[in-house]
């Protein structure tokens, strides 16, 4: 029965190729290799998000009036209701430590260098969007924190000058955050996100098995000496059970902390009341957020807030396009290094700050 | 002396001569005048000679006006319905005779000037609306304005009156409830004496008072058998337990016949009432426990994450009957009280019981994550030797 459904798909698919190709596949493996799995554990967990996404779409709706109550009845009526939301809510947070980590370990590895400019460009617009995704589904509960927190965070892109007014009024589909702010945040979040992220996923896949995984130059340079120090390993199944052992790791992660910790809900939004104390966004966005604390309200005639803001954006920016200037030479590459670990200790202070409530 | 200094003297002198020398009468309009700008009476369109009596040149006089002829003053606008109408059409128009009746007013007319007239509590000529909170007779600020005189010995021991109760008031529920949560219908002074009618509230009538709020306290006294003992021992009402101006908030030890509990100042173990006495502290203690109890229980599933609006909504339904039950102490009977008592214990347990079922719950999930975890380690340590089996690739040093 196997056998004959097995030949019947190959009549049609092209699966033998495929299997061949991934049988003759190999992966650099060497005392960094760990820094591999990241990739995948980013991939398996968006694959997680989309499940359990999906599975929650059967009960959510995305209105004022019923969101939270809908949440509340996936959480409590819902059979596994709350395991679902709480593994869909613990994976998203799983998933930007890991993309982060993803960023920083392809960054200090150099693996951005030519001819993997491209796989580069199109991983940093994925940290961006799953950064949206975390964005756009803050709001979905329709919580009193989220929808604090919400406002705060739209109101930051009305220092724009000239065109801030209008990405407010476009991010919150009206003048204030309201249900139509979440019906918006919501049609982002489980279609238009999707799809761009579905198809950079593909594009990320397909560069990075064209030009398969790089080699940090530190390791190229020892196997210029000595060829026995690089040794690779096959794909299949080599390198995909070591995939596979990781995934499984993560997923037993994902279920003590869904079952020991799983998410809160809070109290219903209501936009009269005042604004509850201790307002502040996920653990992700904690770093900027405190950087604008310490912006000084004008920096030599400039709007703080505008300078902090465009400062970010330039270093984005500049981030997507690193290999356009840098990773061509040696020395380059040693300020990416510096200015990297500079970054990640810049934000990881500023996360502390904010996470002991520090004030400038 | 140099020439400079001469100079200098010279101005000082001629600026001295030429400072404007203003006499106190002088300096008493100058005051009243700048207060009167901000005068509900100016806003309204009045002036000086409005109030003060012209003299045969046509000029207000602004001497001091007798203070039993104040209030008859004020009253021939704020006594003119006609008049009044043009200003505010609800506006009342009975103060004058109210104070007529008042303690204060009766003095007055009996010739004692040191009473309060109008202008003692709403100023003479910065008078605002009772709705503006800067004035002496806007709901924060009455009791100060009545302790300017009811604080003071000085004043309180010719009429031998006490100077305590301002002092009193402000440690009560009423005023805690006025002055730290901002509730302006809490009352103060004016709430229970009257204010242009101010006079203390007999004996007898101390339960129309209080029942001006606690409506529900009052019928249910009415109808029980102390109000006729009450009247009969000239006791006061709502005061015999709750006191006057240091009216504490409430709490379930009140009843009881052990020591502090207000019950016990009449009543012994001996007595008929003793055993209705002990069942209602039982049951308000029941209650309260099992309310502390229940929410203990809600509070530590909700920590753990788990949902229990159901068991929350039965607390609720509880703490109503709590509030009821505690209301219904006031009919001094077993009934109806007791029956709000048990669906208070009944929604208790609800609560308690939601609670638990959480908990339970919340043990099927951590050991069916047991199971889980046992697989995955299972799986994991298969992955593991799979791996470890699995011989190593082949040297490839023409990889870049």
């Amino acid at each position: 029965m196997y056998r004959r459904l097995r030949e019947w798909l190959e009549d049609r698919l092209p699966l033998a190729d495929l299997v061949d190709a991934l049988r003759h596949k190999t992966v650099p493996h060497h005392r960094y290799s760990v820094w591999y799995y990241f990739g995948g554990m980013t991939l398996f967990l968006f694959g997680i998000q989309v499940g359990t996404g999906a599975l929650l779409l059967l009960y959510y709706r995305p209105s004022a009036a019923e969101a939270y109550e809908s949440v509340q009845f996936i959480v409590g009526r819902v059979p596994f209701g709350w395991l679902i939301r709480s593994i869909h809510v613990w994976s998203a947070n799983l998933m930007v430590a890991s993309a982060v980590a993803h960023f920083f370990s392809v960054l200090f590895l150099h693996a951005y260098r030519p001819p993997r400019d491209l796989t580069w460009m199109s991983g940093m617009v994925l940290l961006l969007l799953t950064l949206a995704f975390g964005f756009t589904g803050y709001l979905l509960p329709w919580n009193q924190v989220s929808f604090f927190a919400t406002r705060v965070g739209t109101d930051i892109a009305a220092s724009v000058p000239g065109i801030g007014e209008f990405i407010v009024r476009f991010m919150r589909g009206g003048k204030d955050v309201t249900g139509a702010t979440l019906t918006r945040l919501f049609g982002f979040h489980v279609a238009i996100l999707p799809a761009i992220a579905t198809l950079l996923v593909g594009l990320h896949l397909l560069l990075v098995q064209r030009h398969g995984m790089s080699t940090p130059p530190s390791v190229e340079r020892r196997a210029a000496e000595d060829p026995r120090t690089i040794r690779t390993i096959p794909f299949l199944p080599h390198f995909l059970l070591r995939d596979l052992f990781a995934w499984t790791i993560v997923l037993a992660l994902l279920a003590g902390l869904s079952t020991f910790y799983p998410w809160e809900l809070g109290v219903k939004a209501d936009p009269f009341a005042p604004a509850p104390a201790g307002i502040r966004p996920e653990w992700y966005f904690l770093w900027a957020f405190q950087t604008l604390k310490y912006v000084p309200p004008t920096v030599a005639g400039i709007n703080g807030e505008l300078l902090a803001v465009a400062v970010m954006g330039a270093a984005a920016a500049g981030a997507v396009l690193l290999p356009l200037f840098a990773g061509h030479n040696h020395g380059s590459r040693r300020i990416v290094v510096w200015i990297g670990t500079g970054a990640l200790g810049f934000m990881a202070i500023m996360t502390w700050l904010s996470l002991r409530g520090g004030q400038p | 002396m140099t020439r400079t200094a001469a100079v200098r003297l010279a101005v000082l002198a001629v600026a001295v001569a030429l400072w404007p020398c203003r006499s106190p009468a002088q300096i008493t309009v100058d005051r009243a005048t700048a207060a009167f700008r901000d005068d509900v009476h100016g806003a309204g369109g009045l002036t000086c000679a409005s109030c003060h009596k012209v003299d045969a040149a046509g000029q207000p006089r602004y001497d001091a006006m007798p203070r039993p002829s104040i209030a008859p003053m004020c009253a021939r606008c704020h006594g003119d319905a006609a008049y009044m109408r043009k200003f505010a059409p609800q506006v009342r128009i009975d103060q004058y005779s109210q104070y007529l009746t008042s303690t204060h007013g009766k003095r007055m007319a009996a010739g004692e000037v040191r009473v309060a007239t109008c202008i003692d509590c709403h100023g003479a000529h910065g008078v605002l609306r009772v709705s503006d909170p800067r004035s002496p007779v806007a709901p924060a600020n009455v009791a100060p304005t009545c302790g300017r005189c009811h604080a003071d010995p000085a004043r309180m021991t010719p009429f031998r009156r006490m100077d305590n109760p301002p002092a009193d008031w402000a440690v009560s529920v009423h005023a805690a409830a006025l002055l730290k949560r901002g509730d302006t219908s809490a009352p103060t002074c004016n709430s229970c004496h009257g204010s242009h009618g101010a006079t203390p509230p007999g004996v007898t009538d101390v339960v129309n008072v209080c029942a001006q709020c606690h409506v529900r306290e009052a019928q249910l006294f009415r109808a029980s058998p102390k109000k006729d003992i009450f009247d009969a021992l000239g006791q006061a009402e709502c005061l015999a337990c709750h006191s006057n101006h240091r009216i504490e908030s409430p709490s379930d030890s009140l009843i009881g016949l052990e020591k502090g509990a207000v019950c016990a100042e009449c009543h012994d173990e001996t007595g008929e009432s003793a055993a209705t006495i002990r069942t209602m502290r039982g049951d308000l203690d029941r209650l309260s426990a099992g309310l502390s109890s229940a929410d203990a229980v809600l509070t530590r599933a909700e920590r753990a994450g788990m949902l229990v609006d159901e068991g929350r909504a039965a607390l609720r339904d509880a703490r109503e009957h709590q509030v009821q039950t505690r209301v219904l102490v006031h009919s001094f009977a077993a009934q109806p009280f007791d029956e709000a008592a048990r669906l208070g214990i009944g929604s208790a347990s609800r609560a308690q019981e939601d609670g638990e079922a959480a908990i339970r719950e919340l043990q099927v999930r951590r050991r069916g994550l047991a199971v889980a975890t046992l697989a995955i380690l299972a799986f994991l340590v298969t992955l593991w030797l799979k791996i470890r089996r699995l011989p190593v690739g082949p040297q490839d040093s023409t990889r870049a």
